[in-house]
This record gives C-alpha cells, structure tokens and sequence, in this order.
C-alpha cells in the first residue's frame, strides 16, 4: 500500500529582497508601478526540480545529499508546512513527524506538562498519552526530573524527552529529519532499534540525514539529491557510495583498472554486497597498461564511505608481488584476499597504479567496488578486535574459540 | 471549492480541538508560573481604568448615566478588556511561536483562537467584580439577562475575526504591531467605552454609532446593567459586522495559511 505520494513536485521560493514591513512594501509598490521592480522570475529560486518517488508500507526511504540538495524541503512539503508550486505529493494515513523533535518544548514547563502539550501537537489525544505517559518518560529515562522545568534539562534529555513523544505515536507514517544525531551512542541506538521496528510493523518511513550509517542501516532505498534534483533512487550501499566517490572521480589516463570482489567460497558478492564480520574475502583486478612501465605496483585502499574514514592502505609490493613491468596495450590479473575485519558499515576499494621509479600514479579507481558489513552485535569504531572476555583469571587465549578469526 | 475550504477548515478545527485546549493551559500556566500576581492581573486593568474614568467624569467633569459611574464604565471596561487583550496578544501569537509555524504542521488558526481564549478566560475572571459591583450599587438584572450568551457569542466571534487578520497581518508585515497599539488607544475613546453613547450627536456620534465595539459595549450595558434588549438598530449592525467578517477572515487566513512558513 502506497503510503507517502511525491509526483513530479517543483518547488519555489522566491529570494531577494523580501518586504516585512509595511514601511519597505510602500516604496517597492511604488516602485514596481513605476516598472523599475525586476522581473519575478529572476527572484525564483528552486528548491526542487521535478522529484518524484513513493514509500510504501513497511518500507523506510532515506534522503540524501549536501547541504541545500533540498532534503528538508521534501519533509516539509509532506508534513504540509509548506505547498508544492507544481506537482502534487500526499501522506495516506497518520503521519507523525519528527522534524525538530523538540520544537513546542516550552523552557518554563516542566516535563509532564510538555510531554502533554507536544504529544498534543502531534495529534495525540490526551487519553492517548494518558496511557503512554510512563513509558515515554521510562524510554527518555528522565523518570527523577519529569516534573522540573525543561530549561533545566541538558540538550540531550530534551532531545531524548522529544523523540521519545515521537516514538509512542502510533502513525501510518513517520517522517524523521536529523533527529538521530543527538543523544549519546546508546540512546542513538535506541532510536534506530525504535524506528525499524516501526518499519517492521509496516510504517512507511522517510527519513532525512546526514549520518550515512543510519541511512545504511534503515532504510531499503535511498533518493540522493543534488540542489532540487534527484540524482538517482536505488539502493541504499549504491546510492551511498555514489554520494560518496562522487567527489572523488577516478583518474584513469594511463592504466584501466577492472575488479570484482569474491567470497572465499561463493563465486562472487551478490547484488546487495553484504558480507559478514570477519568474511574471508577475494578481490581480483586486472589491469590494461596503456603507456610502458618498469617498476610498477598497485595499491589496495579501504575506505569506510559514511564516515569518510581511510580504513587501510597496502600495496602488492608489500604482500610480495614482484613489481610489475609492462608495456602499452599489456593485459595483467592479480588476486588478492583479506578478512573484513570491520564492524558494520560501508565501505569501498580503491585501487591505485602507481610507476615507483617515478612516484608518480598511473590511476586511480575509486567507487567501482563497494561492500557492506553487517553483524548482529554492533561495535563502535571501524576495527573489529573481536573482543573476548569471561570472569576469572585465565591462562588460555579466549579469542581461539572465536569462529570469526581465521588465524 | 469554497466548500471544500470551509469543510477542511472546521474539520481541522474539530480534529485538534484538544490542541486549542492544550495551548490555552500552556499559556495560562505560564502566567501564573511567571508571574507573582498570576490571575490578578486579568482584574487589575479594568479595575485601575475604572477608578482613573471615575475620577474624571464624577469629578472633573461630571456626565450623567442610568446607573452609578463606576458600574458604567466597570461594565463598558470589562468588555473593551477582553477584545483589546485578546487581540494585543494574538498580533503576536504568529511571530512569538516562529518554532512551531516553521517545523510543525497544525492549523495555525489554534494561534489566535488560543489567544482569544485565554483572554476569555481573564474576561471571565474580571467579571466576578462586575457581580459584586452590581450587588454593592443594588443593580438586580432582569430577565433581559437571556441575551447575555447571545451578546458574548457575537462579541467573541468578532474578536476571533479581527484576531485571524492581525495575526496573518503582522507575519508579512511586522510593523503591524505598532500601528495597531496606536489604534487601539484612538479606538477605545470611539467605542463609547467610558461615555455613554447618547452625549455624542452629530457627525461624530454617527461615526461612533457606525464603529461596531461600541453596539457591542452598549448591548452588554442594556442586557446587564438597564434590564432592557440591546438597541435592535446597533446591535444588528454589530452582528451584522461579525457574520461577514469571521467566515471571510477565516478563509482568508486558511488560504494564505501554506506561505507563513516561508514569510515568518
């Protein structure tokens, strides 16, 4: 069932001088009569450009891009704070947004009297939130503080106070801007645990952000904008790791680089890239020279996309490739294995030529490799250590029972 | 389309009719939370303007009127109190609220209303010193009492209307707020507040006669305080005023109701 509606949606503003007052609205009045006022048109500027796209129930889709892509404008258009100049866009049953969770918090009331008026805000009738009153302040855990005044609260209870009301709405829809990046790591997993169980019980989701991982994790397919247009819909490690080389362009002047990545025992990574924690994993390249070289060796680098993070760097030399000679039109393949050893994420290849006599690089391919790593512990940071532990002193290494590690 | 508009319009209303309750208790609360005199201060305006008019004209210059002065001007005060707060408070209750116009959809007509209710309830309060005024200058009313719902319904839609347009007025256009405070000054002195409206003939009388605020000042004087219908010619002028003027404020507020966000 189709859930949230956004066909063909043109959206304008106008920019440019803007009377708010009546003593500024005179003499542009008079002005404008006068004809000396610039055409309109050159004042429009538009926020988006023909977007379309549509969540259906029990799917979460992500939206994506820079700052200014026009992101929260669509959230806006659906919770209908604002109107569509052209094209029409529609939200089919309850809709529940959390655009500024916080946003109808009054400093002077206290947290009792704020979850009410807010829960009201957000259309809840007051035996509704009668009924969930302790399980939203339980959730938010500010159960000592419910009745001292918000100003006293720190910016993450209110943050927590806020999405928590969100989260014990019962909506069709859920419409979610931004709102995981307060809180601490724990209460930002409780949100994202919170909000996939509303998918699995068939609330369509839009969520808007600029934390990839949460995009990654949540969603089942990702609109990338890029200032009002849509630049592709798809799925999410693909859209992601667009967004993410698209700044980064490969550089390939003098060597063509192909690769493909395979499991140890499947014959490749199937179209969602998902691999497991730890996964033995096999990437073969082949290279075409276009020019001559002596000496020359070729980099593997893992980048992890949503956090931008250069993850490792190696090069065939190191793993004891003799350096590789060949000349223009030359055909090479070599084979590589590592272990992802990466807590979930996404992450990309890139892989480098590089002429070592010279230092000089002969390309670069960035984006055409991508991986996802999922598990169902999550770690924080990118390394998986595969910690181990037990009470007591021991003697023996606990990480040999591990069926993760390979060695 | 204008149907679906008025349909959509009084749905919406209906739908968050809670969120109208819950605002009007936030900002009563927080009045009373802010401020050491809380509820006082909704009889503290009519009961100062009061005394300084009674010193005026029983004083300086004295005027005749059917019942004592004080009761006179306390009735026409306590009236002219509610519309002036009411709509005082909700030129602003658009602008003050930009967090909530910008991020959160509910139809912002709860904006004004919420302040129009919360000055209805200090109406309410402050009336409690119009009964005992009464008692002390042995004014019993009449049955003419009946009309009173009928003149406070017309009294509080009127004020709703004029509440809608300063609101949206003072989104696109801020000094808004400022004309409207001088206005206001100029507007009690033509409402035949503190005066009795017979003192005025002439051209000036019929202009005060043709400002709506004083048949409404004056029907709550006849239904309270003289056990008489309000004046049939001023009163019907008055409703008249308001019959028009709420739908038409209304609608006008709703259709403009999608740009706020983009003009605050």
């Amino acid at each position: 069932m189709r859930r949230v509606i956004f066909d063909g949606v043109w959206k304008a503003f106008r920019r440019g001088e803007r009377h708010d007052s009546l003593r500024d609205l005179l003499p542009a009045l008079v002005r404008r009569s006068l004809g000396r006022q610039r055409a309109v048109s050159e004042n429009v500027f538009w926020a988006l450009k023909d977007v379309s796209f549509d969540v259906q129930a029990g799917e979460a889709l992500g939206i994506i891009g820079r700052n200014g892509a026009g992101k929260s404008t669509v959230l806006k258009l659906l919770t209908r704070i604002l109107k569509p100049t052209r094209g029409s866009c529609a939200v089919v049953g309850r809709s529940g947004a959390l655009i500024e969770i916080a946003a109808g918090f009054h400093p002077d009331l206290t947290g009792r009297e704020n979850v009410y008026l807010q829960g009201a805000i957000m259309g809840m009738r007051r035996a509704e939130i009668a009924a969930r009153f302790d399980d939203i302040v339980e959730f938010a855990g500010i159960e000592p503080f419910v009745d001292t005044q918000v100003k006293r609260y720190s910016s993450g209870m209110n943050a927590r106070l806020g999405f928590s009301i969100a989260a014990h709405l019962s909506p069709d829809v859920l419409l979610i801007d931004e709102v995981l990046s307060v809180g601490d790591m724990a209460f930002q997993e409780k949100c994202q645990a919170r909000m996939k169980q509303f998918r699995d019980n068939g609330v369509a989701i839009v969520f808007v952000s600029h934390y990839l991982p949460a995009v990654a994790r949540l969603c089942n397919k990702v609109l990338l904008l890029d200032q009002g247009a849509t630049v592709r819909l798809g799925t999410p490690p693909s859209i992601i790791a667009e967004y993410c080389s698209g700044s980064r362009a490969s550089d390939e002047n003098d060597v063509a680089i192909k690769a493909r990545l395979r499991r140890s025992r499947a014959d490749r990574v199937d179209d969602t890239f998902e691999v497991a924690a730890g996964e033995r994993l096999n990437l073969d390249v082949t290279v075409q020279f276009r020019v001559e070289v002596e000496q020359a060796t070729l980099g593997v680098v893992v980048w992890d996309l949503t956090r931008e993070l250069y993850v490792y760097g190696a090069s065939s030399d190191f793993v004891g490739v003799p350096p590789i000679r060949a000349r223009a039109g030359d055909l090479r393949t070599f084979s590589f294995t590592f272990d992802a050893n990466l807590t979930r994420g996404l992450y990309a290849i890139e892989l480098n030529v590089v002429d070592a006599d010279r230092h000089r690089f002969l390309g670069i391919a960035r984006g055409i490799i991508h991986f996802q790593v999922v598990e169902q512990i999550s770690y924080d940071g990118i390394a998986n250590l595969y910690l181990a532990g037990r009470e007591g002193a021991s003697v023996h290494d606990l990480r040999q029972a591990h069926p993760g590690i390979a060695r | 389309m204008l149907r679906d508009d008025l349909r959509e319009m009084l749905r919406e209303q209906f739908d968050f009719r809670e969120l109208l309750c819950q605002m009007t208790a936030r900002d009563l609360l927080l009045r009373y939370k802010q401020t050491v005199m809380g509820f006082a201060w909704a009889l503290l305006m009519p009961l100062l303007n009061t005394a300084i008019f009674s010193f005026v004209f029983m004083r300086v210059a004295p005027i005749q009127t059917r019942v004592a002065y004080p009761l006179f001007a306390y009735c026409g005060l306590l009236a002219w109190n509610f519309t002036a707060s009411a709509l005082r408070f909700s030129v602003t209750s658009l602008t003050s609220n930009t967090n909530l116009v910008t991020k959160v959809y509910f139809p912002r007509e709860i904006f004004p209303f919420s302040a129009v209710a919360v000055s209805f309830v200090d109406y309410a309060i402050a009336a409690t010193v119009l009964v005992a005024l009464m008692i002390y200058y042995r004014v019993a009313p009449s049955s003419a009492i009946l009309l009173l719902p009928m003149v406070v319904a017309v009294h509080v839609m009127f004020t709703a209307a004029l509440a809608l347009l300063l609101a949206m007025a003072n989104l696109f256009y801020r000094d808004v707020k400022y004309l409207f405070d001088v206005f206001l000054t100029v507007w009690m002195f033509a409402s035949a507040v503190v005066y009795p409206i017979d003192a005025v003939g002439g051209r000036v009388g019929a202009l005060i006669r043709a400002n709506p605020m004083t048949g409404m000042v004056e029907a709550y004087r006849s239904v309270l305080l003289y056990g008489a219908a309000p004046d049939p010619a001023s009163f019907a002028w008055t409703t008249a005023v308001t019959v028009i003027l709420l739908p038409s404020a209304w609608l006008l507020f709703h259709r403009c109701e999608f740009r706020f966000a983009e003009n605050i």
